[in-house]
């Protein structure tokens, strides 16, 4: 039992450290080389898949899927996070508990165990799918992206919405609440940016706000 | 060792003995003493049948006392049990409104999201009612319980000040908050501690607010946050608050009043307000 503990930890440890990659991958996107950075990080996340999260499913068998669960749950998190963020990058919305468990489907063949992901383990993950978004729309203001900066902003205060309806309810509320104030705080800091490119944005980009506003200040100085 | 039985001043029966010896918690004690009971017993037991019965009494009353304790504290127990059960319900109504009111975050705020939220007090209201009616059994301890709806409270005071404040521009009163939960003093109050938090728990909100609402064009509003803010701020300094959580609470008041002041900054350096002075009342 505890070697398979150990073999559960070392698989998940796998998996986080190679979500990771993917989400590092997904965070190299600008717009000129949007193609090809989701490919690879498509790719790269369908090989954690096949590599390693089946070695978390191979071990679980009937009960043991709850009873393992402390060991497992950090590297689910991590790749529901990958996940969802390649998947919110790609389309624009957000990945269901659904496709998940469908993509899953193929483990099956691969570990003889049906393996499901939890809904805790999902939304735990999406909670931290929040911070990523916080640094992509940090990013794409740089690089001048304003407006998907904007439809971040937009997301993630939808998500925040929902989350805060269930997030009493869920079994882990201690952690789960931990997440809500870590995704409040990176809300707060993507409007924090979209307020400044609003309100700054006009010294910097052509177009958007009144011109003479400029010729106001050189006088007021 | 004989010279410890005449303090028991108990030479009786052995069984009563070690149970009173037992309930003083000396139990290992007791073995032995019993033990030098029964060796004694035959020049002892000739005492008085007084002294038997007042140890008897002795006895009683301790397992009386004992058991009166175990009914007050059922008994509270059966109140905290009722409470919590009801300020859950509270629990859920404030969480909704909640998730409701952030959608004035969104966009500006319409009306309609507004007299949404708004819709909720009859339930508050009737929350509150029964939490009074239950505190009514137990009179005068309204503190006794405060700590299971304290948390709440703070959130609903906030909830209907901000709304008031987003249709008036005005400060709810401590009166009109009470009165919008249907709460009297004398009874089921609205506790002062709790309305001055409530307030604390607005002005960490506003700076968030001011941000999208700058954000998506309602420049003025920077205005409109920054007067009414720094008006209770003022109103906070005044107040000679000790060392307590309501107290730093206010201290963290001053980041948000720095914060709102930023973008009063910002929005005016750009000339970005109207030329009209809006009056607080303005929008509504």
């Amino acid at each position: 039992m505890y070697e398979k503990r150990e073999r559960l930890v070392k698989a998940s440890r796998d998996v986080t450290m190679y979500s990771k990659k993917v989400i590092f991958q997904v965070h190299r996107l600008n717009s000129k080389n949007k193609e090809s950075v989701l490919e690879q990080a498509e790719r790269d996340l369908a090989n954690v898949k096949m590599d390693h999260v089946t070695r978390v499913a191979k071990e679980l068998q009937g009960s043991e899927f709850w009873k393992f669960r402390r060991a497992y749950t950090p590297g689910m998190q991590e790749y529901v996070e990958a996940a969802a963020f390649l998947e919110f990058c790609k389309n624009g919305r957000l990945l269901t508990l659904d496709d998940l468990n469908e993509s899953f489907a193929e483990l099956k063949d691969a570990s003889s165990n049906d393996f499901q992901l939890n809904l805790l383990d999902y939304l735990l993950g999406v909670g931290d799918l929040t911070g990523e978004l916080m640094r992509l729309a940090i990013s794409s203001v740089t690089d001048g992206e304003v407006d998907s900066a904007k439809s971040i902003c937009n997301f993630v205060r939808s998500l925040y919405m929902s989350l805060s309806l269930i997030s009493q309810e869920v079994d882990d509320s201690w952690e789960m609440k931990q997440k809500m104030e870590v995704m409040l705080q990176s809300l707060m800091k993507i409007e924090n940016t979209c307020y400044t490119v609003h309100v700054r944005g006009s010294e910097y980009f052509p177009g958007a706000v009144l011109e003479n506003i400029e010729g106001q200040r050189m006088e007021d100085n | 060792m004989a010279g410890l039985l005449p303090n028991l001043r108990t030479p009786a029966c052995g069984g009563l003995l070690t149970r009173w010896v037992a309930l003083c918690s000396f139990s290992k004690r007791g073995v032995a003493l019993r033990a030098v009971v029964s060796a004694r017993r035959a020049p002892y037991c000739s005492s008085t049948e007084a002294g038997k019965a007042g140890s008897m009494m002795e006895l009683m009353s301790v397992d009386r006392q004992f058991e009166e304790f175990r009914l007050q504290l059922e008994e509270s127990g059966a109140v905290r049990e009722r409470l919590r059960a009801i300020v859950s319900e509270l629990d859920s109504a404030t969480r909704l409104m909640q998730a409701q009111l952030l959608l004035i975050h969104h966009s500006r705020p319409s009306p309609e999201i507004l007299s949404k939220i708004k819709a909720h007090t009859e339930g508050l209201r009737s929350i509150y009612g029964q939490l009074a009616e239950v505190l009514k059994s137990v009179p005068a301890q309204y503190y006794r319980y405060h700590d299971h709806w304290r948390n709440q409270t703070y959130t609903v005071v906030f909830l209907l000040a901000f709304i008031h404040w987003l249709e008036t521009g005005g400060l709810l009163s401590h009166g009109d908050a009470a009165a919008l939960l249907g709460l009297k003093d004398g009874e089921f109050g609205l506790d002062l501690e709790d309305y001055l938090v409530g307030l604390c728990n607005l002005s960490n909100e506003l700076p968030r607010y001011v941000v999208n609402q700058v954000t998506t064009g309602d420049y003025d509003c920077a205005k409109r946050a920054s007067v009414f803010l720094s008006d209770l701020y003022a109103a906070f300094r005044m107040l000679n608050l000790r060392n307590d959580l309501l107290r730093k609470r206010f201290d963290g008041m001053k980041y948000d009043l720095k914060k709102v002041e930023e973008v009063l900054y910002d929005v005016k350096i750009r000339g970005l307000l109207s030329d009209t002075t809006p009056t607080s009342a303005a929008e509504s």
